[in-house]
């Protein structure tokens, strides 16, 4: 199956690697082009636009960083809209906010082409590992003839049914996700500033009914103040500002999730926007940066 | 009967009957402490059998005081297990079930500890431990030199210390052993115990700790039990209360709740409270596993914790908030995943 493919971020090379891996016949295309170097080395092709991935392929994947990357894609000049047309499909797996989202759907079908929204769970390690979980919503059929596909990229998918579904999803987990890692790293720093020993807690975690993997795969790292970004912090604080419209949106008291997102911004004024979320423990770190 | 003497015969099990042993050296006398180094106890080997041969002491007494929601599994699975058990509450009738099962009943906390060589207290709140541990008949007039005092109930700091100087006062032993894990893994025996306080006394009961869970810590001087213990709870309060945004928003933006729930469970915050509690919430049920005033009490103590060394904590103090107005609104004993309730009145006033 061959298939085009834009972006080629941490997410984007780690999936177009999968398919090439798993005998796809792939064309990417990336802002900067040198970083597609790398997966013409393992036999991709590659387009000098994304109107000229289009063009080429009966189905395009997009893996753009937010809303502005992902309409650029598609609306500017050499972009998407140029070549798609009827019998192509385009699956923009990007987390954007449902509005975003729409305005592409919309654009992608007015030229007679199928449109698939497909936001995913799940960063850098189980993109490499497959291991991604798909919220796709939109055009059923195109759903059917791309799954080949997502059984390469993730471990399950889900179609939610119309346009807007999946990134409205996707914003929930994540919001709750973004709150949880404020718990935890809440919890890190009071064990340590008690006199606990905070691999301890990982310990007791890790046995209750609290145990998630994210608490697992980050605590060791967060105590380390290790922070090698596998989910870009600026993205998670992206994510829960808009959650954070959406409840707005629908008059829902999100307290919780405020004072998460505040954290957040905090970090970002520290500069650790493009470290992964976990840094976001710096936050409450004395001045002197003793815990 | 001295501790020396106790330990001596409460290990006095045939060695072939359990899974592994080590042999360990206390005040210089060797004796062989007979449980898992994992600390953690297979299902077959649940019950101790007490053996006692012609020339040891009689198995412990064990007294419980607390017979609630956790008192009364954790002294039923001893009872299974062939203890010698004493029970007080102030109820007596929620003893009727254990005392129907040959558990013994007195009628003060003072009388059970001065009856039972090990007395476990599983109290509500701060102010039920320093009461019964504490207060008028309370177990520390019972107490004296040989016998320990294990403190089950989640409080604060300050109070665990409190209870801690009055019952080794009397020259007795004391440890702090809060547990993570409510009605279920108490029912099954799968509780975490986060114990500190006398080290001799938490490998005397060891066996014991077994029984009623799967895995237990030592942490130390007393108050370390009490603050972790109050940091995993603060951790998921709040994770309840961002749990349940979650529901609501997905369901008030036209997404099924149990999908949600379902994408939650394939991913990196798959955590089994958000599978367990998830499909009753989305119901509007909350049985009570962990009761929302209790799951508040912790937060309020957590906050306490974290303004005693400083600390800035944005999310648990927002959680709290949340557990008040559930409160208010009189879910006080529901479980604490009702906590839900209190995003939905907020817009259901007039």
């Amino acid at each position: 199956m061959e298939v085009g493919f834009l972006g080629l971020g941490i997410m984007g090379k780690a999936m177009s690697m999968n398919l090439l891996r798993h005998g796809f016949k792939v064309t990417v295309w990336n802002r900067t082009l040198s970083k597609c170097d790398e997966l013409v080395e393992h036999g991709a092709s590659i387009g000098e636009t994304p109107a000229a991935v289009i063009k080429k392929c009966k189905y395009t994947i997009a893996m753009l960083s937010d809303p502005s990357a992902a309409l650029s894609v598609v609306f500017d000049k050499d972009g998407v809209l140029e070549q798609i047309g009827n019998g192509k499909g385009y699956v923009d797996m990007s987390t954007v906010d449902a509005d975003t989202s729409s305005k592409i759907s919309e654009a992608i079908k007015s030229k007679g082409g199928s449109f698939l929204e497909a936001p995913v769970s799940g960063s850098k390690k189980p993109a490499e590992d497959g291991q991604l979980v798909i919220l796709a919503a939109g055009d059923k059929a195109l759903y059917d003839e791309v799954v080949p596909a997502f059984d390469v990229l993730g471990k399950k998918s889900f179609h939610l049914g119309e346009v807007g579904n999946s990134a409205k999803m996707k914003l929930v987990v994540n919001m709750i996700m973004g709150s949880m890692m404020n718990a935890f790293s809440e919890g890190l720093t009071l064990a340590g500033r008690s006199g606990l020993n905070p691999s301890t807690l990982l310990d007791v975690l890790d046995l209750g009914a609290i145990a998630n993997p994210m608490f697992k795969m980050k605590g060791p790292s967060m105590l380390k103040n290790n922070y090698s970004p596998a989910f870009p912090l600026k993205h998670q604080q992206k994510d829960m500002r808009l959650a954070l419209a959406l409840g707005d949106e629908n008059a829902v008291p999100m307290p919780i999730a405020a004072a998460a997102n505040e954290a957040f911004k905090k970090a970002r004024s520290m500069g650790l926007g493009d470290l992964d979320f976990s840094a976001v423990h710096e936050t409450l770190k004395k001045p002197d940066h003793s815990s | 009967m001295t501790m020396r003497c106790l330990m001596n015969c409460f290990f006095g099990v045939p060695i072939n009957a359990m899974a592994a042993t080590r042999t360990s050296s206390l005040w210089g006398i060797p004796f062989t402490l007979n449980f898992n180094n994992n600390n953690h106890f297979s299902s077959n080997s649940r019950s101790l059998s007490y053996i006692s041969n012609s020339t040891s002491s009689p198995a412990p007494r064990v007294g419980f005081l607390g017979i609630g929601i956790m008192g009364s599994p954790m002294a039923h699975n001893l009872l299974k297990a062939g203890v010698d058990l004493t029970l007080w509450n102030r109820t007596k009738s929620k003893c009727d079930p254990l005392i129907s099962l040959g558990a013994k009943y007195l009628s003060s906390p003072e009388e059970v500890a001065a009856s039972c060589d090990l007395t476990f207290a599983m109290l509500a709140d701060p102010h039920s431990a320093i009461d019964v541990a504490c207060g008028n008949h309370g177990a520390a007039n019972g107490m004296a030199p040989g016998k320990g005092y294990v403190d089950v109930s989640t409080v604060d700091v300050d109070t665990s210390k409190l209870i801690s100087e009055r019952i080794k006062a009397t020259g007795a032993l004391f440890l702090e052993a809060p547990v993570s894990g409510s009605k279920k893994p108490a029912e099954d025996g799968q509780l975490i115990f986060l114990t500190a306080g006398d080290r001799n006394l938490y490998e005397t009961v060891a066996p014991l700790l077994d029984i009623m869970g799967k895995s237990k810590f030592y942490l130390g001087d007393v108050g370390n039990g009490a603050a972790m213990k109050l940091v995993v709870n603060m951790i998921m309060g709040s994770m309840m209360a961002s749990f349940s945004e979650g529901l609501l928003l997905s369901e008030k933006v036209g997404l099924d709740p149990k999908v949600l729930v379902e994408v939650v469970s394939q991913g990196a915050i798959s955590a089994p409270m958000y599978s367990t509690k998830g499909p009753s919430m989305i119901q509007s049920v909350y049985p009570t596993a962990f009761p929302l005033k209790h799951q508040q009490k912790d937060l309020r103590l957590a906050l306490g914790l974290a303004e005693s060394v400083s600390q800035s904590t944005p999310i648990a103090a927002a959680a709290n908030e949340l557990y008040k107005v559930a409160k208010s609104h009189g879910l006080s004993d529901e479980d604490f995943s009702a906590v839900i309730e209190a995003l939905k009145s907020k817009f259901q006033q007039s």
